[in-house]
């Protein structure tokens, strides 16, 4: 089992708008080993969304080199990311993005359902979560009849059926009241004790204080390491 | 993911949207039932014109003749035609003592000649003809009776034919039997192999028979709607007594019904008389008569009107007869309402593109409204291929729904169409190229939103509001 989860190497990315191109991350190097729980604290510009989108899978970069889990990314192409980030990465966003229209239960068993599972293996698969996350007497409601707090643990327990070697997290309290944020941030600690590796991005220090290590990104650099 | 599931997924998003899948599907449902009833319709009209010709022989050739209506004062003003000698007599030549006249002496050296070159296609006729058609102007200005003698001409000189018979119709006032009062029916004058080339078959009794025609004998047959009109029913008919023009007639039989206009005439609601009985106590000799050949080639019939027509030249060379023949007949009613059927299906193919651009422009609209679950989706692993089986599969229900329900809607006005006398026979066949048309309708339509919803990119997808 490979124990580097993250490793970026000289990663680079710009966008081009009009006729001047954006230079977002420059040589960004970071790694990130398995059970980590790592923040990436930047204010809003310096590119810590489009650092999440290339570590989640969702973007790619210019130059630099990403292996995930031990997978060259930059070698994989559109379909192969798909699967990377179903089976790799359980992603944790900071409006839930829960389906409206799915229930709480299929809400959570879609990650599996996406690997081929029929719909009651997967919700068997699910149970444990689901019961770790208190979430059993709401697996019938629609996302609309939840609290912020609780559609937030909908989206952790659907990020975490899946066994994904990394959680993802974007601003996952900065819908949320202080109580429900700080519940949050208690159960990442919890998963964190339990062995998973998560990467939280935040622009609030308070929040990015409740992880092991703060990594800060200003103006598309890594400027700090620090060690909790 | 599997199929089951995306099935799974596609009815939950349908069942959520079910108005705006009702909506949706109206342009396909109208289509559906458009393409159902054009089919009914088409097949309607094919099975009118197979009824209406059914006791039609298809090798049956009508030949009558049309004077020219604006020289009929004229010609009542002259008194006698210039051709075919006596006017005053019945169809220009049927006194023998006509044959010795002018025209008819040239009339006889055709039919010498006619023998002697067998089945020479009629080189008499070539110049009989080109000598008197030089003048057009002069054509059906005479007033022409076709008579039996001319059946006898067409029987003896015009090769590859079966049968020759001659009628006409004409009304009259019938007494007898239960009506009230006089009433006017349609008398058909005809001979005794009438029935035979018509197919008509009787209830009961039998057809007019040679004697009688020969005898002038005052006897009948009803047609099936007159029999149960005068008499109650067909047996009561038979042997009963029917006054036409004042004078009693035995009714000698019922033709079964038949439903159908056979040499223009509607035998259900005809009646039947000896031909020269009909002329001598009914009309006189003021009628309009059609002669009925019966070819036996029906590979060639062009000939057979051909040879018909130098005939008939013969004894009238200044006359153009109306011929017509039942193959054409059926042909032209067949192409008619081939292309009604083709103009109606154009219709509803019109009206599946509409519905189709319908589904296209609700399923855009839905992908707008879903752009950011299709990026939760693709953000959490769902493959490019399953978004676009998800989207064509609901595009797919949609149609089919649309189809379905027009099929139901097209028999829920089956009824109302034949009440307006369109002729309408719904069909399997029709009900499944509908079905398949609102499917192949989903397909083509619903790809396109489908292929963009699963192309679009996961950042962007979530980035929307």
């Amino acid at each position: 089992m490979e124990n580097t989860i993250i490793k970026l190497e000289k990663i680079n990315k710009s966008y081009q708008k009009g006729k001047t191109s954006l230079h977002i991350l420059k040589d960004i190097d970071l790694q990130v080993e398995r059970g980590e729980f790592v923040a990436i604290l930047g204010p809003s510009g310096s590119g810590k969304s489009t650092l999440m989108n290339i570590i989640g899978c969702m973007d790619v970069f210019d130059t630099g080199k990403y292996y995930l889990n031990g997978i060259d990314i930059s070698k994989q192409k559109d379909k192969e990311f798909t699967g990377i980030r179903n089976k790799e990465i359980g992603f944790i966003f900071q409006k839930y993005h829960l389906i409206s229209t799915y229930t709480v239960l299929q809400n959570i068993v879609m990650p599996l359902l996406m690997r081929g599972m029929g719909f009651a293996e997967a919700t068997e698969q699910c149970m444990d979560t689901i019961k770790m996350l208190g979430l059993e007497e709401r697996l019938e409601h629609k996302p609309a009849e939840l609290s912020g707090g609780q559609q937030q643990r909908v989206a952790i327990a659907r990020a975490l059926v899946g066994e994904p070697a990394l959680l993802l997290a974007d601003e996952p309290t900065g819908a949320l009241d202080t109580s429900s944020g700080a519940e949050v941030l208690k159960l990442f600690n919890r998963l964190h004790n339990m062995g998973h590796t998560i990467v939280m991005i935040t622009h609030d220090l308070e929040v990015a204080k409740s992880a092991k290590r703060i990594v800060r990104i200003i103006d598309g650099e890594l400027h700090e390491d620090e060690k909790g | 993911m599997k199929k089951r599931e995306i099935l799974r997924l596609v009815a939950l998003n349908l069942l959520q949207n079910k108005f705006k899948v009702v909506l949706t599907s109206v342009g396909i449902i109208i289509g559906a039932a458009t393409i159902v009833m054009v089919i009914a319709i088409g097949r309607g009209g094919q099975e009118k014109v197979a009824e209406q010709f059914k006791n039609l022989n298809a090798g049956a050739i009508d030949i009558s003749y049309e004077e020219a209506t604006e020289n009929k004062t004229e010609d009542a003003k002259m008194g006698n035609g210039n051709f075919g000698g006596n006017q005053n007599m019945p169809g220009g030549k049927p006194d023998s003592s006509q044959k010795n006249g002018t025209d008819n002496k040239s009339n006889q050296n055709g039919k010498s000649a006619m023998g002697e070159n067998g089945s020479a296609p009629f080189g008499f006729g070539e110049s009989a003809r080109g000598g008197n058609s030089n003048d057009k102007n002069r054509m059906n200005q005479d007033k022409i009776v076709l008579s039996e003698e001319d059946v006898e001409d067409i029987e003896t000189f015009v090769p590859d034919i079966s049968s020759v018979s001659i009628s006409y119709t004409t009304k009259t006032t019938v007494d007898g039997g239960e009506l009230e009062e006089e009433t006017s029916y349609t008398v058909a004058g005809v001979t005794s192999i009438y029935a035979e080339i018509s197919n008509l078959n009787l209830q009961v009794g039998e057809f007019l028979t040679k004697e009688e025609e020969e005898n002038k004998e005052k006897v009948c047959i009803l047609g099936a709607t007159v029999a149960k009109e005068i008499f109650g029913d067909a047996v009561s008919a038979y042997d009963s007594t029917l006054y036409i023009g004042g004078r009693a007639y035995t009714v000698n039989g019922v033709l079964k019904e038949i439903g159908s206009v056979s040499s223009g005439i509607s035998a259900d609601d005809a009646i039947f008389v000896p031909y020269s009985t009909g002329v001598k106590y009914i009309t006189g000799e003021n009628i309009s008569p059609t002669i009925t050949v019966i070819a036996e080639n029906l590979n060639d019939l062009e000939t057979t009107i051909e040879n018909i027509e130098t005939v008939l030249a013969e004894s009238y060379p200044n006359a153009e007869f109306t011929i017509t023949d039942a193959g054409s007949k059926m042909e032209a009613a067949s192409a008619s309402n081939d292309t009604l059927t083709t103009l109606l299906f154009a219709m509803a193919f019109i009206v599946f593109i509409v519905g189709g651009i319908g589904i296209m422009n609700v399923l855009f609209v839905s992908i707008k409204e879903r752009t950011k679950e299709i990026g939760i989706l693709k953000a959490i692993g769902c493959m490019k291929q399953d978004i676009l089986l998800e989207f064509l599969l609901e595009a797919c229900f949609i149609s089919v729904l649309g189809g379905a329900l027009g099929v139901l809607v097209s028999l829920g006005i089956t009824p109302i169409v034949k009440m307006a006398n369109i002729p309408v026979s719904l069909s399997i066949a029709g009900m499944l190229t509908a079905m398949v048309f609102a499917f192949v309708t989903g397909v083509t339509f619903g790809f396109y939103p489908a292929w963009k919803a699963s192309c679009l990119v996961p950042v962007d997808a979530l980035s929307e509001e």
